[in-house]
């Protein structure tokens, strides 16, 4: 086979960083044409919303209380492992919700929007564009950002805080399902130690501004993963992928830089 | 907006690229107002493109594209959108919007255009439909049509809000005989009778031949030839006269570019 010659390689490197430069600008005219400006779709800008609350929120209701019941639970078991050994067991509630709180909640609750609702936009927009119907919108003279765009961000923007918040809930109940009525731990210190360490502001706020960065970032990768691709039924293959791979990443990234600007001591 | 003009579309020294490939270079062309207009090529030379230019989807990268006397590259977004209004265009899949009913499909630029009453919208959207045969079918999902009559209901929405330019982007691809000569009948009827500009792309050379009125024939990123149907049958130039008369060997090739055939099945021995 033959070696790629050195300036070669040192081209495609340079033409790689200019492709993600491009692309990273493309998304972000994206999203200001989307979100900034005249709207254009009348009275119907609330009745699209609503849609896209329904199929992007709602119906991301089953994973997510589904699986916030079943990471409470297994938080309070390895909790209540590690804790009984020094006979703090009564701790588990403050640490389940602490968890949920600050990190878990928003996290897991980005990681399953993005691969239930993320990957579910993308395909859908992707397939919109190949079969012409952003094309035949431009063509009647409705902005595809604005009709189609901007109502499933602002679907995402909003139901993903809500999700992460209806995780953490039922994850603190899950946790006190395991805790208290399976391991006998006393019902009113499981509530009693949350109520007292957990504050507003340094936890449930902070968990709050967490979901919000996450539901951006993940919905924005997701639509314009949609709108940018390549309109080829392998092209809409592999934008879904990118979603769910770049917006699980970001996640994972931006959580450690919130974590460290918010509870990091510098 | 100069409306007035005798033409409708004007496209001045356009010259469109694609990555390194050229897909037109400095074409001239003009689209007489009130006409039905004919572009005609081989498969990939670029007419779909074309629309796409004249519909400001795509922007050329040299050269003016002139609708209704407003140059289309200079204009702002909400611009363009607003001057869209006035453009209709049948897409070759007929790109219906698949989660409403052929109802909601041909009514939907009328809902986000205009605030008519739902009675007004009802009639105008039947009358749509019943001019292209399926006003029994405007309770059906698009996944329930075939191709030819999805096609149809994109024609009805096309015309939906009475546009002064129809662009139809190989309207005769996949209907049948009955079909086909409904539509070609109403493509003349529609541009005659709402005194439409009509921009037909397509390949299809007895049926566009039949109802234009003046036609151009692209190719190598030119256009080859132009003028009324008859003019073109009787045209000296070769790659014109092949592509009219359907001939297989001549100047335009049939097989795409490739190494020498004895060698590619017998080797080098």
């Amino acid at each position: 086979m033959r070696r790629t010659p050195f300036i070669e390689r040192v081209r495609l490197f340079g033409r790689a960083g200019l492709d993600i430069v491009e692309a990273l600008g493309r998304s972000g005219l994206f999203l200001l044409h989307a979100l900034v400006g005249r709207n254009g779709t009348g009275s119907s800008a609330l009745q699209l919303l609503f849609k896209q609350l329904y199929s992007v929120g709602v119906l991301s209701l089953a994973i997510i209380i589904v699986s916030g019941i079943f990471i409470g639970m297994v938080l309070a078991l390895q909790g209540y492992n590690i804790l009984v050994d020094f006979a703090s067991e009564e701790a588990v509630g403050q640490m389940v919700a602490l968890t949920l709180l600050r990190e878990l909640g928003p996290v897991v609750t980005a990681l399953l929007f993005a691969g239930r609702a993320g990957s579910a936009l993308t395909a859908e927009i992707g397939n919109m564009k190949s079969t012409e119907q952003l094309s035949s919108l431009e063509m009647i003279g409705v902005d595809p950002l604005k009709y189609i765009i901007a109502p499933r961000l602002w679907a995402g923007f909003i139901s993903m805080p809500l999700l992460s918040a209806i995780f953490t809930v039922v994850g603190i109940w899950g946790g006190a399902m395991v805790a208290v009525d399976w391991l006998g731990v006393y019902e009113g210190s499981y509530w009693g130690n949350m109520q007292r360490s957990v504050e507003f502001q340094g936890d449930v706020l902070n968990g709050i501004i967490k979901s919000m960065v996450f539901a951006v970032v993940v919905t924005w990768i997701a639509v314009f993963q949609g709108y940018d691709c390549e309109p080829t039924s392998e092209g809409i293959s592999r934008a879904t992928t990118r979603t769910v791979v770049y917006a699980s990443l970001a996640v994972l990234g931006l959580d450690f830089i919130l974590t460290a600007l918010m509870f990091g001591d510098f | 907006m100069s409306s007035d003009n005798a033409y409708a579309v004007e496209l001045k020294g356009v010259t469109f690229k694609r990555g390194l490939r050229t897909i037109f270079d400095n074409v001239d062309l003009v689209v007489p107002r009130g006409k039905v207009t004919g572009i005609m090529g081989p498969s990939g030379c670029g007419k779909t493109t074309l629309l796409r230019l004249i519909g400001a989807q795509l922007r050329p990268t040299s050269g003016a594209v002139v609708v209704n006397g407003q140059n289309l590259p200079s204009l702002s977004r909400s611009e363009l959108f607003d001057m869209r209004k006035q453009m209709g265009v049948l897409f070759q899949s007929g790109a219906l919007f698949t989660d409403l009913n052929v109802f909601e499909n041909v009514a939907f630029p009328l809902r986000v255009h205009t605030s008519l009453p739902e009675e007004m919208i009802r009639d105008i959207v039947l009358m749509k439909l019943q001019a292209v045969g399926l006003r029994g079918a405007c309770e059906l999902m698009p996944d329930e049509l075939s191709g030819g009559m999805k096609r149809r209901v994109a024609l009805a929405r096309a015309i939906a809000l009475d546009p002064q330019i129809l662009m139809y982007d190989e309207p005769f691809v996949g209907q049948d005989p009955i079909a086909m000569g409904v539509l070609v009948r109403l493509i003349r009827l529609l541009n005659d009778a709402l005194g439409l500009t009509s921009i037909v792309v397509s390949h299809d050379l007895a049926e566009t031949a039949s109802i234009a009125d003046y036609l151009y024939v692209v190719g190598d990123a030119q256009v080859l030839g132009q003028g009324t149907p008859a003019e073109l049958m009787e045209s000296d130039n070769p790659r014109i006269r092949q592509f009219m008369k359907g001939i297989a060997d001549g100047p335009v090739p049939f097989h795409y570019p490739a190494s020498d055939y004895r060698r590619d099945l017998l080797g080098d021995a």
